[in-house]
């Protein structure tokens, strides 16, 4: 395909149960891709399409973003269904990397949750397009204008009413198009759910014209061409379409539309609305650095006769082999090209080049500029850049978060353990926030990752996948250390040993970092030279930073790593025989261990924002769960008869809530939670902490 | 300046002082005005004071928005930060937050029963202490009077001081000179402590009158006022 205008690359992204993944499978079903229709928690045991992980189908969530393609009108869609719970929002993220845009999907009775909070500022980060989609308008108590609003308030979006509602809840019939000023059923066609268009109904065309003078009025306040028509009336509806397209793409103006897609309402519209509204590839700037050329920032323009570039944005080892899902930025790229890998250096060939249909797939000869397609059997990472041998180009990295929860793994037997080493070995490639290593103290494997599930998830895999059966050990939390005050250090290090001896003296002192809450990236450290006059050599600079990084990967506290430290050094000595590099690494370690106790430091916990939906007969249940977990209630929201109650509780205290949860809601209640932030352990923890390490280290001392 | 300090040199004593050493537990008071004067500034403010004491503080909050009753306890600490310059200002907001809970409830759908019994359930499991309870933006104007009675009783078998930020909800009421409303009339009685808000077009500020003082109708001009600047009661 050449003409990229006919092209869409979009997701779906929302907050949990919100209906994804249905709405994905209707979407699949009225672009005839699929000729039936089963519900995620089907009954038939088939299960959705998308889901294609059987332990998908089993949880009823969806995990990896599996890339599909389909065809809409004239128009090209490549849909990557990603995952809605917030122990995988990597893959949210990666996915957002490779999009040109996309449906913001809400519950029209809860509305605008934290995780689509989260899922915004995902959005926000990488500028991606939105429309916004009001799903489950056939839900009781749902109420299209009242999310419309949330949006406004909650996430600042400037969001327009695009249709509203014939009839809600169990009513709910079909919507009017604002733009066309139609009504529109979904009772035609063979199968009784295709678009019929009809005139509005009487007792809605006020209201359908107060809102159509809305969306005119909000839209031309960010497009001065429909200004102008407006104040010479000459509005058209090409005009106010094409208006409506610039602002979106701009970020300037969030469309929304509703529907049920459980009840076959509104899907249609909105996939006319993806291809108006949302950018087609060459809307979207993409740019990539030169890494030849000091990393300098280079615009790729879709453009197929220049030299390709494709990122690797997703690793799966599934039923067919290995796959590495890939958008192609530049260029186009064939069967038998060879490609360079500019992370490992390595050159490969294209073997087989395929176009992904959840479980089904289609062979490709080549895939052009803007595509989203698969190679088979390439050995790479997730996020790699493939470039055209000739060029040296990365394409920036992704926001990676760091891991807050770890557990040791143990294989069963060896068979195993050779299986669990293939399997690690994949899901680290698979995704970035999946990590793990070998504890050298304990000589236990751990297993990092961003929440229980998130691990319990590999490990299952681990069962089913690579017949690689563990033996899992309680979760732990990554808890940090840090220092409260500035404290002064002046440290010499000197020892004579017989030949070449050692000598270094390091002063200065060590201060915490105050972090402001709206730095996007915080620094962990930062080094500061203030040594004037050469009291410490230039060479020996990197030196003493090296010994602080040192120092700092373990805390005399409890063994973690230390966070938000400054160290600076103002002065020191050296000897012209006796120091060296590793003189001023020990000289400055150990100036920081001495200097540590001073600082008065304290061990910090990640402490989550957790929000829990419940009907309120539960509500005192849930406060009480969530006092004897130390955690703190922020707010309560009673809507009819649901409460949600968002509330800041230590991730240490929260494994296995979801059982207790469940037992004490009568399975009614759920759950979602995030870092919020890292926070101080109280006294009474924070001594227990330290019992146990110096337990730990004097077992290990033994041994 | 440090915590104490702040809390000695604050104008709420002598907002205290001129409302008879303060509200009192199991008491209601009313701080009423039209739309937009700063009643839920004011609250925030008596709540920010109560809690830079180590009280406990429930903010019940009709508006349906959460998020933004909670931007303005940041404000509001913001801004006193930035006036007296709080010693560790980051950890003693934190500090402070714990001690906070943010009610939200729809006065249409929710019975006042429920509210209550959802309080009640607040402090008994959520072992949440409140020694303070704000009603914000609740109408009391066309609340039953029996509900008013319930929320009295409510204060005083939890032992707890009640606010309410009242604005009229019809739009043919009359206000007096002191900014409050002929509609408040038959709800006097039963409130303890009755505060009237007017903004002051010509020195530009929000002048605080006491209509009510625990037994006795009276009016007083309160010393302090409302800095429309700042939002904060000023001396």
């Amino acid at each position: 395909m050449s003409d990229l205008s006919y092209m869409r690359n979009i997701g779906i992204s929302a907050h949990i149960d919100s209906g994804k993944t249905t709405l994905t499978e209707r979407i699949l079903y009225y672009c005839n891709k699929i000729h039936a229709i089963h519900e995620v928690h089907g009954k038939d045991g088939v299960g959705a399409t998308m889901d294609s992980m059987e332990l998908e189908k089993e949880r009823g969530i969806t995990i990896a973003s599996a890339a599909t393609n389909v065809t809409w009108k004239n128009k090209e869609i490549n849909i990557i269904d990603t995952p809605g719970h917030v122990d995988f929002t990597i893959e949210v993220e990666r996915a957002l990397r490779v999009l040109d845009g996309a449906i913001l999907v809400l519950d029209s009775v809860s509305g605008v949750q934290s995780q689509s909070i989260t899922v915004d500022r995902q959005m926000k980060r990488y500028n991606v397009p939105r429309i916004a989609f009001i799903n489950k308008c056939d839900r009781a108590g749902a109420n299209p204008y009242k999310v419309t609003n949330q949006l406004i308030t909650k996430l600042a979006l400037n969001a327009v009413l695009m249709q509203i509602p014939i009839g809600l809840e169990d009513k709910i019939e079909g919507v009017v198009d604002l733009i066309e000023m139609k009504a529109i059923y979904f009772d035609a066609g063979e199968d009784l759910i295709q678009q019929r268009f009809a005139e509005i109904p009487e007792e809605l065309k006020e209201e359908a014209a107060a809102k159509r003078e809305v969306l005119l009025d909000v839209v031309s306040l960010v497009d001065d061409n429909l200004m102008e028509a407006m104040l010479e009336e000459t509005v058209t509806n090409e005009l106010l379409i094409a208006a409506i397209r610039k602002a979106t793409i701009a970020l300037k103006l969030c469309p929304v539309f509703m529907g049920s897609a459980y009840k076959n309402k509104g899907v249609p519209p909105l996939l006319d609305a993806v291809s108006a509204y949302l950018p087609c590839p060459t809307d979207v700037e993409n740019t990539a650095l030169d890494l030849d050329d000091n990393e300098k920032v280079i615009v790729l323009p879709s453009d197929n006769d220049l030299p390709p570039v494709v990122l690797g944005f997703k690793l799966e080892d599934g039923q067919y082999g290995q796959l590495t899902y890939v958008r192609v930025y530049q260029g186009l790229i064939k069967k038998g090209d060879e490609l360079y890998n500019t992370r490992s250096r390595k050159k490969f060939k294209i073997g087989r080049l395929i176009k992904m249909h959840a479980n089904e797939m289609e062979d490709l000869v080549e895939a052009s500029c803007g595509e989203i397609a698969a190679l088979f059997g390439v050995e790479c990472a997730s996020g790699d850049t493939f470039c055209d041998p000739k060029l040296n180009y990365s394409m920036s990295s992704m926001f990676v978060p760091n891991p807050v929860i770890s557990l040791s793994i143990e294989a069963v037997d060896k068979k195993a353990s050779g299986n669990m080493a293939k399997a690690l070995n994949r899901f680290t490639k698979e995704d970035p926030t999946f990590r793990t290593y070998v504890d050298p103290e304990s000589n236990q494997t751990i297993i990092q990752g961003m929440g229980e599930l998130h691990l319990e998830v590999y490990v299952e895999r681990m069962k089913r996948e690579y017949k690689a059966e563990v033996i899992v050990g309680k979760p732990e939390v990554a808890y940090r250390e840090a220092l409260t005050q500035k404290a002064e250090f002046n440290y010499t290090h000197k020892k004579q040993t017989g030949g070449s001896g050692q000598f270094a003296r390091v002063a200065g002192y060590i201060e915490p970092i105050i972090h402001d809450d709206n730095e996007d990236s915080p620094k962990d450290y930062e080094f500061v030279d203030n040594i004037k006059g050469g009291s410490i050599p230039t060479e020996y600079i990197t030196s003493c930073d090296k010994g602080f990084r040192l120092a700092m990967q373990k805390g005399t506290q409890i063994g973690f790593p230390v966070v938000n430290v400054r160290a600076v050094i103002n002065d020191g000595a050296w000897h012209p025989v006796d120091s060296s590099d590793m003189a001023f690494q020990t000289a400055s370690l150990n100036a920081f261990r001495d200097a540590y106790d001073r600082a008065k430091p304290a061990i910090l916990e990640p402490i989550m924002k957790v929000e829990v939906t419940c009907p309120t007969e539960f509500q005192g249940n849930v406060f009480g769960s969530i006092n004897q977990r130390r955690g703190i209630i922020v707010s309560s929201q009673e809507e009819g008869v649901t409460t949600t109650v968002e509330a800041d509780v230590p991730l240490s205290e929260m494994f296995g809530y979801s059982t207790v949860l469940r037992s004490l809601s009568q399975g009614k209640a759920e759950f979602t939670m995030e870092l919020s932030k890292y926070g101080k352990v109280p006294q009474s923890v924070s001594i227990e902490l330290k019992e146990k390490y110096q337990k730990e280290r004097a077992e290990a001392n033994k041994k | 300046m440090e915590i104490q300090e702040l809390i000695k040199s604050s104008p709420l004593r002598v907002f205290e002082e001129s409302i008879g050493g303060g509200l009192g537990r199991g008491n209601l008071g009313v701080l009423v005005s039209r739309h937009g004067v700063g009643k839920t500034a004011c609250l925030v403010h008596l709540a920010t004071d109560k809690l830079f004491r180590g009280e406990q503080v429930i903010h019940v909050s009709f508006s349906g928005n959460v998020e933004h009753v909670i931007n303005w306890y940041k404000e509001v600490f913001n801004e006193i930060s930035e006036i007296k310059g709080i010693d560790d200002a980051s950890k003693i907001y934190n500090d402070i937050l714990a001690n906070r809970v943010v009610m939200n409830f729809s006065q249409e759908t929710v019975s006042i029963d429920k509210v209550l019994s959802s309080l009640e359930t607040l402090v008994k499991h959520g072992s949440f202490k409140a020694d303070t309870i704000l009603f914000d933006g609740y109408k009391l104007t066309s609340a039953n009077l029996g509900d008013v009675r319930k929320i009295k009783a409510f204060a005083q078998k939890l032992n707890v001081e009640v606010w309410f930020s009242v604005s009229p909800v019809r739009k043919d009421v009359v206000y007096n000179e002191f900014g409050i409303p002929d509609t408040m009339g038959p709800y006097i009685d039963i409130v303890d402590l009755l505060i009237g808000l007017r903004m002051d077009e010509k020195e530009n500020k929000v002048d605080m009158t006491l209509v009510k003082e625990h037994k006795n109708k009276m009016i007083k001009e309160l010393s302090v006022s409302l800095d429309p600047k700042t939002m904060l009661i000023s001396k």
